[in-house]
């Protein structure tokens, strides 16, 4: 008798192919764009959205066509941290039109086309049994936005992921070797335990490193002009639990930062923070031009049997 | 998923799909050489497992064959079923008519039509109604290109 190896396709359905023809559409239509960066981490609360808005902002002073996707469905952070305006979704001429932050970069976030305080919801015949599909039909919504956005010509494209060792994994398999990543702690070896968990994790997959950035390094007073501990660790001491990767740079806590953050970031932030972001940007500049040259997302469809 | 016909150790090819009737499909096939049939009945969750993969089972092609499919998946179906008939329209494959009504009492023209059917479907439907009440509020009763064009602008986009 036949197995399931000895047959081609599934009936009729092509199931597979059209698996394929939806990765064939977000590789075309990134097909403009140079980089794809995730800024992830294992650990929640460590500041990757506000890093992700910083290199962003950092990234555009310098001259480099960036933009956000805002892949936290459920905790979309991004449209306010960039202050993109509320705004309906308007199709353009090719797809969803981007829209853009007071940064000047674009920013797509559900946080902009969801109603305040809503959360995101997707409809279901199987109410009470979410745990099942729903991270499925959130990859699925993730490639919608990949294939129907205009990104247009990009240097980067920084992909802002939601926590959790798993879910880095889950985003380098779905979208090809081609994402680098940045992971973001704060010096608590807490922190940094469950991040060298997410870097132990990534390093069995072929997408590369880029380095991690130690967030809350510090606190940086206005009044004394000086970045006092926050943590009892000192900025990049020797750690109990080493993370196994390139520090890129560490940020200091700034509360007028944090206030700004609320209203939506205009540009870089000045002090020792603006400072830090500039060294983290060329150290991150630096890295993707040593990884291999960027391309289209191309995962490797033909393992999906 | 591969469904063998044992006896003729052949594979079944997909016959027909009925439904959806409470979160279920049924999914008929046969073999092509001895012509016996089988039924697939999903469960809800099995069939919201598989349209969260955002594929149409019964195959995707042109888009008047992705339409004809659409319009015979079941899946596709239980979307509709789950979202509102508007919600799963193929602008696309709408018949070539100048304009037709939408919800609001506001006409989409197939040109802006199209262009809503390039976003991704799932933020399809907050297009629609936030574009339809910009049209609304700007003292519009159609949508065209021009409209989209003007929201545009509008949200600074």
């Amino acid at each position: 008798m036949k197995t399931y190896r000895d047959i081609d396709g599934d009936g009729g359905s092509d199931i597979l192919g059209q698996v394929v023809a939806q990765r064939g559409r977000i590789a075309a239509n990134l097909s403009g764009v140079k980089r794809l960066v995730g800024v992830g981490s294992g650990k929640g609360g460590v500041g990757k959205s506000t890093l992700t808005t910083l290199l962003a902002l950092e990234l555009t002073r310098r001259g480099r066509e960036c933009a956000i996707l805002d892949a936290d469905l459920n905790g979309p952070s991004q449209a306010q941290l960039a202050g993109v305006p509320s705004a309906p979704p308007v199709p353009g001429e090719l797809g969803l039109l981007m829209p853009r932050g007071r940064g000047g970069f674009g920013v797509v976030s559900l946080g902009s086309l969801l109603p305040p305080r809503e959360a995101f919801s997707l409809p279901s015949v199987a109410e009470g049994d979410s745990y099942v599909w729903r991270a499925t039909r959130e990859f699925t919504l993730l490639g919608e936005l990949l294939a129907g956005v205009e990104w247009g010509r990009l240097d980067v494209l920084l992909i802002d992921l939601p926590p959790g060792a798993e879910r880095a994994v889950q985003y380098a398999e779905a979208l090809g070797p081609q994402l680098r990543f940045v992971l973001a702690t704060i010096p608590s070896d807490l922190a940094r335990g469950v991040v060298a968990r997410s870097v132990d994790a990534l390093k069995r997959t072929p997408n590369p490193l880029l380095g991690y950035v130690e967030n809350m390094s510090g606190y940086y007073c206005h009044g004394c002009n000086a970045v006092r501990p926050l943590f009892a660790s000192a900025p990049g001491r020797e750690h109990r639990d080493p993370i196994g990767l390139e520090r890129l740079g560490s940020l200091p806590f700034d509360p007028v930062l944090a206030e700004q953050c609320d209203r939506g970031l205009a540009g870089s932030p000045g002090g020792p923070v603006g400072l830090a972001v500039a060294e983290i940007a060329e150290k991150l500049l630096a890295r993707l031009d040593e990884s291999a040259p960027a391309g289209a997302v191309a995962a490797g469809a033909e393992e999906v049997r | 998923m591969r469904f063998l016909c044992v006896d003729c150790d052949e594979q079944m090819k997909l016959y027909e799909t009925r439904g959806p009737d409470r979160g279920s499909v049924s999914l008929v096939y046969a073999c092509p050489v001895c012509g016996r049939k089988v039924a697939m009945l999903t469960n809800p969750h099995e069939t919201q497992v598989v349209s969260s993969l955002g594929v149409t089972i019964g195959g995707a092609g042109s888009a008047d064959e992705t339409a004809q499919a659409a319009s015979r998946c079941p899946f596709t179906g239980m979307l509709k079923e789950m979202e509102g008939a508007a919600d799963a329209e193929q602008p696309s494959a709408e018949p070539a008519a100048s304009a037709r009504p939408a919800r609001a009492g506001v006409y989409w023209t197939r040109e802006a039509q199209d262009r809503l059917g390039n976003i991704p479907p799932t933020i399809r439907d907050m297009a629609r109604s936030g574009i339809e009440k910009f049209a609304v509020d700007h003292g519009y009763d159609r949508v065209d290109v021009e409209v989209l064009e003007r929201a545009r602008g509008f949200f600074g986009l």
